[in-house]
């Protein structure tokens, strides 16, 4: 698919301090690689002299790219524009904080070679603060695994590496990207994990808070509900208005046997609820119908997704995955 | 002068609405106005609607010579859509849009046009505000509501003086009314937007009352501008946002209602209440639902709207 081999994909933002050191650790390890590759640098926007510095580095080596954002628009965009504009066939996605080790680089190339759609890491040890990023972020993988049933030891963890075919056609926007694996997966990814090197920050200050708990809820919701649609198109809605509908029929059905039981008159307050819960149950089966409708006129299908999986690939090829 | 291959500096966009002023003198002014930046020009204006008599004085002075292109819409569309249309004629480099009818001094055009050095658009507010008090109270609280709904450091959104550059018109995707949020979306896109004081010109003095309906459509204009700059990307943290909040509620009275029931004795048959904690969460599930089908849209299309907005590549 790319013309080059391999694409290391940095996100910047506000890196000054980093990047020079960053770009070595980078080189040093893909020049023993013996593979074509690129290095992408995308800078987010930075308001320090990130991109200068970058782009004086790449005035230098025709092996790296720098694309300059118009303004700051968070780390999923970067990444994208990353994959977006990536040659390799193979791309590997990493923090520009010298958080993560490009010495890993070469085991996540020989796990995707054996095979696998996606490779992604996760810190053993990890350098960070525990109450405040390390226990919100176990929590939020044992949602996440719980409600997608694909468990990712790390979601946080941008060191990954992808087959390009598949990840260039994954929609990533917002947050998504915690999410990936579990739209590969759907898609009938393979997917594997490997422990990865965590180094302290050693400059500046990270950029991650606990106040997004809610966005992370949110988003789950939004992945449960479009991967439930994608396999079971009319249980995504359905099945919350299947209790309401229940719960309605109920108290429908116990204020009619009123005379049967010799009681006299209805409660209006039974039918009120009854009515309202019935509405309810109505109006969540036209919206899971309105789902299917824009569902099927939308321009992407997971299913579309999974020809493009490493194990397909081979099996057309006939001789090792297609990298 | 409107020869094809002429570069043209400066596209002047007039959109004629239901407010205009007298055409011809005002043409003249602004035209002095942009020649004194020394830039080539044109004038485009937009007729939103019939309107025969400027059709006429427009069609006048372009026999005269005059640099005047006119596109008019068969009925009303609005003024943003008008200033669409206008763009997409626009030949000029820099695009200039202009009230037709008296806003701001049509010789601070030169001044403006110099801050346009090093951004990429240009507003105008009109300061020292000369007109009535009423007018600046109105401006004040729409500019106060909207700042409290979210960022936006602009003091003058009902100027129609603005300038900026041809890339900032091809990205600005507006129509209906919005055009007052043209510098709040052009921001949004990643342009740097300066707000400039200028004079305002005197016959702009005139109080200005409207009916309920429009202080309604305006109110619902500042509803669908922060939805679209805050939660296009994110419709569910909208509505789902608004949904739980409404749905805990709900939740919430409903169990004290059945606590109240079960150990106090209060008979339930006789408490409306239970009708509005249970609609509560009837409403609650709906709203998170329709916040489902907005992310659903917005996943299933997600390839097509791209999030970020590339300066340059380095290679």
């Amino acid at each position: 698919m790319g013309t080059l081999d391999l694409s290391i994909i940095v996100p910047l933002f506000n890196e000054e301090e980093n990047v020079q050191a960053l770009y070595e650790a980078i080189r040093e390890v893909a020049e023993t690689l013996d593979r074509s590759y690129e290095i992408v640098f995308v800078d987010d926007g930075s308001k320090d002299a990130t991109f200068a510095l970058a782009a004086e580095l790449a005035s230098k080596d025709p092996n790296l790219r720098v694309i300059e954002f118009r303004k700051n628009y968070g780390q999923t965009p970067a990444m994208v524009a990353g994959i977006d504009h990536a040659r390799g066939t193979i791309l590997v996605t990493m923090d520009g904080d010298l958080q993560n080790d490009p010495a890993d680089i070469p085991e996540f190339l020989a796990k995707i070679e054996e095979g696998y759609d996606i490779v992604a890491g996760w810190r053993r040890r990890r350098q960070d603060k525990a109450l405040s990023r390390v226990l919100p972020s176990k929590v939020a993988n044992w949602l996440i695994a719980k409600v997608t049933g694909v468990a990712i030891k790390d979601n946080g963890c941008s060191l990954k590496a992808y087959r390009a075919a598949l990840i260039k056609r994954i929609p990533l926007y917002s947050e998504m990207h915690r999410f990936i694996p579990a739209m590969m997966s759907v898609a009938g990814a393979r997917i594997a994990q490997i422990p990865v090197r965590h180094h302290p920050r050693r400059f500046g200050v990270s950029k991650y808070g606990i106040s997004r708990v809610y966005k992370v809820l949110f988003d789950l919701l939004t992945i449960k509900t479009i991967l439930v649609l994608a396999t079971r198109p009319l249980f995504s809605f359905t099945g919350a208005a299947v209790l309401f509908g229940l719960s309605s029929a109920l108290l429908f059905g116990y204020e009619l046997m009123h005379p049967v039981f010799g009681q006299e008159g209805f409660s209006l307050m039974n039918l009120s609820i009854g009515m309202l819960l019935g509405a309810l149950a109505i109006f969540l089966v036209s919206l899971g119908l309105l789902a299917q409708l824009v569902y099927r006129t939308g321009s992407l299908r997971i299913a579309d997704l999974s020809v493009l999986t490493a194990s397909l690939a081979r099996d057309e090829a006939r001789g090792g995955p297609k990298c | 002068m409107l020869t094809t291959s002429e570069r043209i500096g400066i596209s002047a966009v007039v959109p004629v609405t239901e407010r205009f002023d007298d055409v011809e003198a005002l043409y003249r002014a602004y035209k002095s106005g942009v020649a004194a930046t020394g830039e080539t020009f044109e004038f485009i204006y937009v007729l939103d609607g019939e309107f025969p008599e400027v059709h006429a004085t427009l069609r006048a002075l372009r026999e005269q010579g005059e640099p005047i292109k006119i596109v008019g819409l068969a009925k009303w569309f609005g003024e943003a859509t008008a200033l669409t249309i206008g763009f997409e004629q626009a030949a000029g480099e820099v695009i200039l849009t202009l009230p037709a009818y008296q806003q701001v001094r049509a010789d601070e055009i030169p001044r403006l046009f110099e801050a346009l050095e090093g951004c990429e658009m240009v507003v105008a507010r009109r300061f020292p505000r000369r007109d009535s008090k009423l007018n600046v109270a109105q401006s004040k609280a729409f500019h106060f509501l909207l700042r409290s709904m979210g960022e936006v450091p602009f003091q003058d959104l009902g100027c129609g003086l603005r300038l900026f550059r041809r890339q900032v018109a091809e990205e600005l995707n507006i129509y209906g009314d919005q055009h007052r949020f043209i510098p709040i979306l052009a921001r949004q896109q990643g342009f740097k937007v300066v707000e400039v004081d200028a004079a305002q010109a005197e016959d702009d003095v005139f109080r200005r009352v409207y009916s309920l309906g429009v202080y309604i459509r305006r109110m619902l204009d500042m509803l669908s501008v922060v939805f679209i700059t805050k939660f296009t990307k994110k419709p569910l943290r909208f509505f789902g946002l608004i949904g739980s909040f409404v749905l805990l509620i709900g939740t919430l009275s409903t169990l004290y209602l059945v606590v109240d029931r079960l150990f106090f004795g209060v008979a339930l048959a006789d408490r409306p209440a239970l009708v509005l904690a249970v609609l509560m969460i009837v409403l609650g599930f709906q709203m998170i639902a329709v916040g489902l089908i907005g992310e659903l849209i917005i996943f299933t299309h997600a390839k097509d709207l791209k999030e970020y907005k590339v300066k340059r590549v380095v290679e």
